[in-house]
């Protein structure tokens, strides 16, 4: 019987180092079956330890490519490992695999391969050690998989750097909330580092759950003798350092590579003694993969993503353009969001699947911790599921019905939950009606599980055109809700619907909440005044302390007379800004010339000139790649200004489908591309990395483009490309084919049946004008 | 990351515009700017992690050209990996979005950056050590890369190689450092040293060039 957390338990060390020294060499979870006698000696020799961890790390099916089936690998792991008599937990390591976005493992890939492992082992083990792991989105798959297909206890490690964040980048406080609120048993820190280099992960790791706490760290940093890696840490520095640990609170301890039962048996003195630690306090936090959210002052929440009342986004969620809702989270992020509302709610859309795909492509880009907002408790298992952290849930309300389906999802993946003081009944009136709805909220969850540091408490705004001294109730019931001891939070905007002049009357009531304790504030980041608001009040309640986050943000703001910004460039031509790349300034200039000017005079006029000087003097080595790059972005901030001006569905050239073919996962060229031909008026379709050919045909059939731009950066993907091109040939499919990237050049271009081979984005610019106007002519 | 300073960044720019299409003498105050904003971020964000091995013995795979005249002479040889990590590439992808021109910048300056902590790291490897010489270069095949893979614990530092033998995060190397003998690194050991675009021009990929 394990005692976790309170008592300290020890488990065994090295496994890799001891085969080496046996002389076994092959893939090591074989040797369950064809050694089994080696692997039981080693076991026993860790009999001292009060946990035996079976010999099965690489025993999942994307990374085992054996001829023994999983099942029989496993039975005879857990048989070997019982040699021991003690308690064995299942050793489940990484896939190997890097997981997507960055990499090729799905999500739910990932998923599927631990079910397995959990199937194969739940009936023969006592529990599971997930341990090694370095990327916080596959540790995720992997509890979830346990969890749901078994019910044995779930130790979880990762690996830190030396920069004391995972090789995913993820910190301790991150991986800590993440483990915790996923319901593991206990969490910690493997392998990495020496057990002295270990010290600050494990001081941040107990400074950051209730949780048990695991170590298990290598034998020191190796050397490299004779051609060998050499652990040369002694058996006593290692026992100092775990005594060392072991008194700041750590609760299980062990080794990783290069540690012997000679080290484990001195540290095994612990086991057993009284786990003592100090007291953690919880804070209400919520994190993406790299970046932490502690809504304990004042945490700004972007509200951009919401479709109410925004028809572009409408749009965009209808025609599932990822692409604008990524670059709505970006701009957010920039103007300072802490944390970032999704809602794909709209009634003519499938809100579980485009809410997954939003979240997906959210935090492909974008650091930001979500706040997941639906009605629709599927969307929110979804999105929760696939999200990478622990996200905020937009929420539940007093009503029973409500509350019994949400705290369950929120309870399972570790998310926060914001309550709407209200119920079926609608909001209440006063403060204190609201008030009893809050407590109904916090106890209802208690009983789910959820602890009060995982509730926020929105009071509600009502529009103040409507009724007028409510205003005042959500301020007051904000401040009672405060006495709760849960943060609280309120959408702000509402209070001026219906009103002139609204970003007067919302900075003002932010103001007024904040000073009353608001906690995150719903707002449009992009508005400088409400963001502004929120950092002069950090500055004057003392949160931003030496007032530095605001002189870094406002120290180069130039304020005029009429407390206005500086019209730089103000004797600028629209030429001018195109040559200077001034996006914003070339967007307004050419909005001014619509006014007097025909839209495709403006294009052939001065855009396009302006563009082939640039490309001009790039071609002479005077301009650079990034003022390539910068001109052709302001160019196509005039060129969007057109395209408004333009009838509907009016090109002012044509279609071009750009792609990185099958295999590829490398797509900085072809972004580059799709830039610069935007800049000359283009419509593009990026069809992103890694495309099959069945889906660049399937596209071209369906936008059917003036011109197919493909890309290559390596030969080992330059068949994919062939391969695309006889496709769209046997298709029939006619448009222009171009070739581009690294390996390429003009005979292999040929070879492969391209129709152009350009060098760089502004020669396939150049091509396609020129194929433009012979085809005009 | 310790901060590298000024002249440094400023040795590195060759191989930054080298990366963006230029070659030796290029150079522009307002890229240079970004160079160096790019660098500092690349400072707070890279996770730089090496790897390696040493052997006298050679992998069957080293056995064969141009591998075998790169380690002639050498009593052994180092078998190594490296990566910046893939907040590199998520940094890089975010501003490829928001902001192309310095998406573009800070490509070719992770680049440079890898390459110069690498060298950096190598040094501890002695005086008698040849140019880092990674499958691709000279002939060499790409799919060598796997050897490497199968040698080294990749996973320790966080570098897959998937099918079509690219590396994730992409800002990683994988290769191998001959030692002793005559190898020594510099221009003369490289195996580009016939083709060298920056050395046609009478510079280095890692000074500052003719000025």
């Amino acid at each position: 019987m394990l005692h976790t957390g309170k008592k300290i338990i020890v488990f065994d060390g090295g496994f890799g180092s001891m085969l080496e020294e046996l002389g076994l060499g092959g893939i090591p979870e074989e040797l369950n079956i064809t050694a089994p006698d080696k692997v039981r000696l080693i076991h026993r020799a860790y009999s001292c330890a009060d946990v035996i961890t079976t010999n099965t790390f690489g025993l999942n099916p994307i990374k085992y490519k054996g001829s023994y089936g999983l099942g029989e690998l496993a039975k005879a792991a857990c048989e070997n490992a019982r040699a021991a008599g003690k308690p064995v937990f299942f050793d489940v390591g990484p896939t190997g695999a890097m997981m997507e976005p960055m990499g090729e493992l799905s999500f739910e890939d990932a998923y599927n391969a631990y079910k397995e492992v959990a199937e194969a082992s739940r009936d023969i083990a006592d529990g599971y050690i997930l341990e090694t792991f370095s990327d916080l989105y596959e540790i995720k798959a992997a509890i979830l998989a346990f969890k749901e297909n078994t019910e044995l206890p779930i130790f979880a490690t990762m690996t830190f750097d030396s920069s004391e964040r995972t090789l995913t980048g993820s910190s301790p406080e991150i991986v800590a909330n993440t483990l915790e609120g996923l319901g593991v048993n206990a969490l910690g820190v493997n392998c990495s580092l020496g057990p002295k280099e270990l010290m600050g992960v494990v001081g941040r790791l107990l400074g950051s759950t209730c949780l048990p706490v695991i170590v298990q760290p290598n034998r020191g940093l190796p050397t490299l003798e004779n051609g060998k890696t050499v652990y040369k840490l002694t058996a006593e520095e290692f026992y100092e350092s775990i005594r060392e640990m072991v008194e700041m609170g750590v609760s299980a301890v062990g080794g990783c590579c290069g540690t012997t039962p000679e080290l484990i048996k001195k540290i095994s003195v612990f086991s057993g003694r009284d786990v003592s630690r100090p007291a953690v306090q919880p804070g209400t936090i919520v994190n993406s993969a790299n970046c932490l959210c502690d809504i304990s002052s004042v945490s700004i929440c972007g509200e951009r993503i919401n479709p109410t009342g925004k028809k572009t986004l409408k749009q965009a969620l209808s025609e599932e353009n990822y692409g604008y809702i990524i670059d709505e989270a970006l701009k957010q992020q920039e103007a300072g969001a802490d944390i970032l509302d999704v809602n794909c709610g709209l009634p003519s859309i499938d809100e579980r699947a485009v809410m997954t795909r939003a979240v997906k492509s959210i935090q492909e880009y974008c650091d930001l911790p979500l706040q997941l907002d639906s009605t629709d408790p599927r969307a929110l298992e979804a999105a929760a599921r696939i999200y990478n952290g622990i996200p905020l849930i937009n929420s539940v309300n007093g009503d029973e019905e409500v509350m019994a389906k949400i705290f369950p999802i929120a309870k399972k993946y570790g998310a926060v939950v914001l309550g709407l003081a209200m119920d079926k009944n609608g909001i209440p009136k006063t403060a204190g009606q609201r008030l009893e709805i809050a407590e109904r909220i916090i106890k209802r969850a208690g009983d789910f599980g959820i602890p009060k540091h995982k509730i926020m408490i929105d009071t509600l705004v009502v529009t103040a055109s409507a009724e007028q001294e409510l205003a005042a109730q959500t301020l007051k019931a904000l401040e009672l809700v405060k006495g709760l001891g849960v943060k609280t939070a309120l959408g702000i905007s509402n209070i001026s619907f219906g009103l002139p002049c609204r970003r007067l009357l919302n900075r003002t009531f932010l103001a007024m909440a904040l000073e009353r304790g608001l906690n995150m504030p719903i707002i449009n980041p992009l508005d400088d005044d409400m963001t502004g608001t929120v950092r002069a009040f950090e500055v004057l309640s003392c949160y931003d302390r030496g007032a530095e986050k605001f002189i870094d943000q406002y120290k180069s703001v130039q304020m005029s007379p009429n407390i206005g910004r500086k019209n730089e460039g103000a004797d600028l031509s629209l030429y001018d800004c195109i040559r200077q790349g001034l996006k914003t300034k070339a967007a307004g200039l050419c909005a001014e010339e619509l006014k007097s000017r025909e839209p495709m005079e403006i294009v052939e006029g001065t855009l396009i000139k302006a563009l082939d000087e640039v490309g001009t003097l790039y071609e002479q080595g005077i301009l650079f790649l990034p003022q390539l790059i910068a001109s052709a972005e302001a160019c196509r901030a005039a060129f969007s200004c057109i395209t408004e001006a333009l009838p509907k569905n009016s090109e002012i050239k044509g279609k071009v489908v750009l792609a990185t073919v099958h295999g590829d996962v490398h797509d900085i060229g072809k972004n580059i591309v799709k830039v610069v031909i935007e800049s000359y008026g283009w419509q593009v379709t990026d069809l992103g990395k890694d495309v099959s050919p069945q889906r660049i045909v399937d596209e071209v059939r369906e936008h059917k483009p003036f011109a197919v731009g493909l890309s290559a950066l390596m030969t080992t993907t330059v068949p994919a490309m062939e391969k695309t091109i006889a496709e769209l040939k046997r298709a029939d499919l006619r448009t222009e084919i171009f070739v581009g990237g690294a390996v390429l050049n003009e005979e292999t271009a040929r070879r492969i049946g391209a129709d152009h081979y350009t060098k760089d984005a502004l020669g396939m610019a150049k091509k396609l004008e020129e194929l433009f106007r012979k085809q005009k002519a | 990351m310790q901060e590298i300073s000024l002249s440094e960044i400023a040795a590195l720019r060759p191989r930054i515009y080298g990366y963006m299409g230029y070659v030796g003498t290029a150079s522009d105050i307002q890229t240079d700017n970004m160079i160096t904003e790019c660098i500092r971020e690349l400072e707070r964000t890279a996770q730089f992690n090496y790897i390696y091995k040493y052997s006298e013995e050679l992998p069957p795979f080293l056995e064969k050209e141009p591998y075998r005249s790169y380690l002639e002479g050498s009593r052994g040889v180092i078998i190594c990996a490296m990566t910046l990590g893939i907040a590199v590439d998520r940094i890089i992808n975010r501003l490829l979005r928001i902001s192309p021109s310095k998406g573009a910048v800070m490509n070719a300056c992770a680049g440079a950056y890898l390459e110069y902590l690498c060298d950096t790291y190598e040094e501890r490897f002695g005086s008698d050590r040849g140019a880092r010489f990674c499958p691709g270069y000279g002939g060499s095949r790409t799919e060598d890369l796997k050897y490497i893979f199968e040698i080294l614990d990749t996973h320790k530092i966080g570098i897959v190689l998937n099918e079509n033998y690219f590396m994730l995060p992409s800002k990683s190397m994988a290769g191998i450092i001959a030692i002793g003998g005559n190898a020594r690194a510099g221009c003369g050991s490289c195996i580009m040293a016939g083709s060298c675009a920056y050395l046609k021009e009478g510079a280095k990929c890692f000074t500052q060039g003719k000025k």
